[in-house]
């Protein structure tokens, strides 16, 4: 007979397992990936049945992909893109979730329910415009369409003023008593104490940024314009069924990035997205 | 309270006195810096949101490069579009199936590593891991685990079933989708529903433990109702992301959605028809149609939020 406590470290001990079960399930793909990237023979014939540990092991494909360097310019493209897009999201989510937090002036209701508004509006309902726009402005094969776009950030502003909201207004009054005006107020008093907001915000938005392909795909073809997504997209429709070695190591270069900044911030990642869910996204 | 208070004291009165002239002083100052703390997003909003929703619905009343007008033509060219309707019946088909998989399957997962007392971090890690990948990168992927000679198939064949041709027809096709969409999003589904389950108050369970009940039973009857409301959010947020699913239908079915259109979906339809075809007319009609479905679906979403709250 086991002690209830033996019984319990055996449920959690079987629980582990399962979990890890799980787990490794989960990763499967991308494991086979880096697999298939590895093997020498994988642009001849995928390996069948599949195996995890190469029976070639070459960095052939890796090779290949540095050989052919493209992917390197899109990782330079995405970051730019991804940079200036945070950067413009987040203060702008800043500024107008501290306004609606801490600001009395007309039509702040009314305002503030057309900013709820734009989340209901799917982006494809402004598509065709949207691109016309950009197109009339000389501005397709450039950053500028996937970047400016990022101006809109309504959770962000909900996000934000939920949390100045739960800030003290006695911060504010004790500068207006001497005579600061509202942006000294928010630099000097507010900004500082927007820390953690300000991460879970650029993390959301660097995701979407980092992972965005429908908008790309409508205002870039320029081959040395593209983003990391869309010239993988490009690429494996031209080699994927032929060569799915070099396609795989691709993918999983492709991937690096982002994952690397995910192990590093994988607690505020979590978080942001809890928060993001809860809201009703 | 202490304002009636104070008022019957002559050193009240003064405060009172202070107290009107500083309100009077914050209330002076011009409401104008707020406009310009706002001017980004009012800006955004104006160029980028009312501009296009604008322009789409009239582009969605006329035709060609000259954009004449032809009234409702569009929205009925769409509407007797038998490739629309399909395309209609894809989406819904691959988001149903990838919800009522995905939630179930990310709900009890999240159950299970909310009762781990170590190592509940790692599993997060382990299991969100493909949701920060893009869509394109995992689809890719798949578009090699789904061939005919690949890992899905040996499993398929270990089982004892017969090799499935996946993206070669039209319904194991959609299944291919499902299974990719369900694996992309799990991890999303797992992370909400366990940042729920924290915020269900252990008085509950304690309680429920005094009085004797066994892990099943709490789970069946506090955390299964405590958490109905919350699933039916993630339930909505899926149901209208997937509404709008795009990418990974095309990486797996490319413009036209093969094999026979069965990867096609809604916005697939708007995008082949925008770009590939410049029927801009068409396109935004389609794209009308589809913001007004999901105009309802987010309103459904604002009363059950509210309702939770």
């Amino acid at each position: 007979m086991l002690s209830a406590t033996g019984k319990g470290k055996l449920i959690s001990g079987l629980l582990i397992l399962l979990l890890l079960g799980l787990g490794v399930l989960m990763l499967y793909p991308f494991l086979w990936m880096i697999s298939v990237s590895l093997e020498r023979s994988s642009n001849i014939a995928v390996p069948f049945p599949p195996r995890l540990i190469p029976e070639q092991f070459s960095l052939f494909n890796y090779k290949l992909v540095f050989e052919n360097g493209v992917l390197f310019k899109t990782y330079a493209n995405s970051a730019i893109i991804s940079l200036f897009s945070v950067l413009l999201s987040v203060s702008s989510a800043l500024l107008a979730g501290y306004a609606f937090s801490r600001g009395e002036f007309r039509g702040k209701k009314l305002l503030f329910f057309a900013v709820l508004a734009t989340m209901m509006i799917p982006f494809e309902a402004r598509l065709i415009p949207m691109f016309s726009m950009f197109n009339d402005l000389g501005m397709i094969n450039t950053k500028y369409p996937l970047i400016f776009p990022a101006i809109i950030n309504a959770l962000g502003i909900v996000l934000v003023k939920q949390y100045f909201d739960r800030l003290p207004e006695g911060l504010r009054e004790s500068a207006k008593i001497d005579g600061a005006n509202e942006f000294t107020i928010f630099i000097r008093i507010f900004a500082p104490l927007t820390g953690p907001i300000t991460a879970t915000l650029a993390i959301l938005a660097f995701q979407d940024s980092w992972n965005s392909f429908l908008w790309p795909l409508v205002v870039i073809n320029d081959q040395a314009m593209k983003t990391v997504p869309l010239f993988l997209s490009s690429f494996s429709s031209e080699n994927g069924s032929r060569l799915v070695g070099v396609t795989m190591a691709t993918a999983a270069m492709s991937i690096l990035p982002i994952v690397i900044v995910f192990l590093f911030l994988q607690k505020y990642i979590i978080r942001s997205i809890a928060l993001s869910g809860l809201k009703g996204e | 309270m202490s304002n009636h208070m104070s008022k019957a004291t002559p050193l009240g009165v003064l405060d009172q006195r202070i107290l009107r002239k500083r309100n009077k002083r914050i209330r002076r100052q011009p409401t104008l810096a707020w406009y310009l703390f706002l001017l980004p997003t009012l800006l955004g909003i104006a160029v980028f949101m009312i501009y296009p929703l604008a322009e789409s619905l009239r582009l969605s009343f006329t035709k060609g490069t000259d954009e004449r007008f032809v009234g409702l033509e569009n929205y009925v060219s769409v509407l007797e579009s038998g490739t629309f309707w399909y395309s209609v019946y894809n989406t819904l088909y691959i988001t149903v199936f990838q919800l009522l998989i995905a939630i179930p399957i990310g709900f009890i997962i999240a159950c299970l590593i909310n009762n781990l007392r170590r190592g509940s971090n790692f599993f997060k890690v382990l299991f969100y891991l493909p949701n920060v990948t893009s869509i394109v990168a995992a689809a890719t992927v798949f578009l090699a685990l789904l061939h005919p000679d690949g890992p899905l198939n040996y499993v398929v064949q270990l089982l004892g079933f017969e090799k499935v041709v996946w993206l070669s027809q039209p319904l194991s096709a959609k299944w291919g989708a499902i299974i990719l969409s369900v694996w992309h999003w799990l991890g999303f589904v797992i992370i909400i529903n366990l940042a729920n389950l924290q915020a269900i108050s252990s008085d509950y369970y304690e309680a429920a433990s005094i009085d004797g009940a066994s892990g099943f039973k709490q789970w069946l009857y506090i955390t299964l109702p405590n958490m109905v409301g919350s699933l039916t959010v993630l339930f909505i947020i899926g149901w209208i992301g997937g509404l709008q699913r795009f990418s990974d239908a095309y990486m797996l079915g490319g413009l036209q959605g093969s094999p026979a259109r069965s990867l096609h979906t809604v916005v697939g339809f708007i995008f082949e028809r925008g770009f590939g075809g410049h029927e801009y007319g068409l396109a935004s009609a389609a794209s009308y149609i589809l913001f007004l479905f999901i105009l309802v679906f987010t309103y459904i979403n604002t009363k059950v939020t509210k309702m939770k709250i």
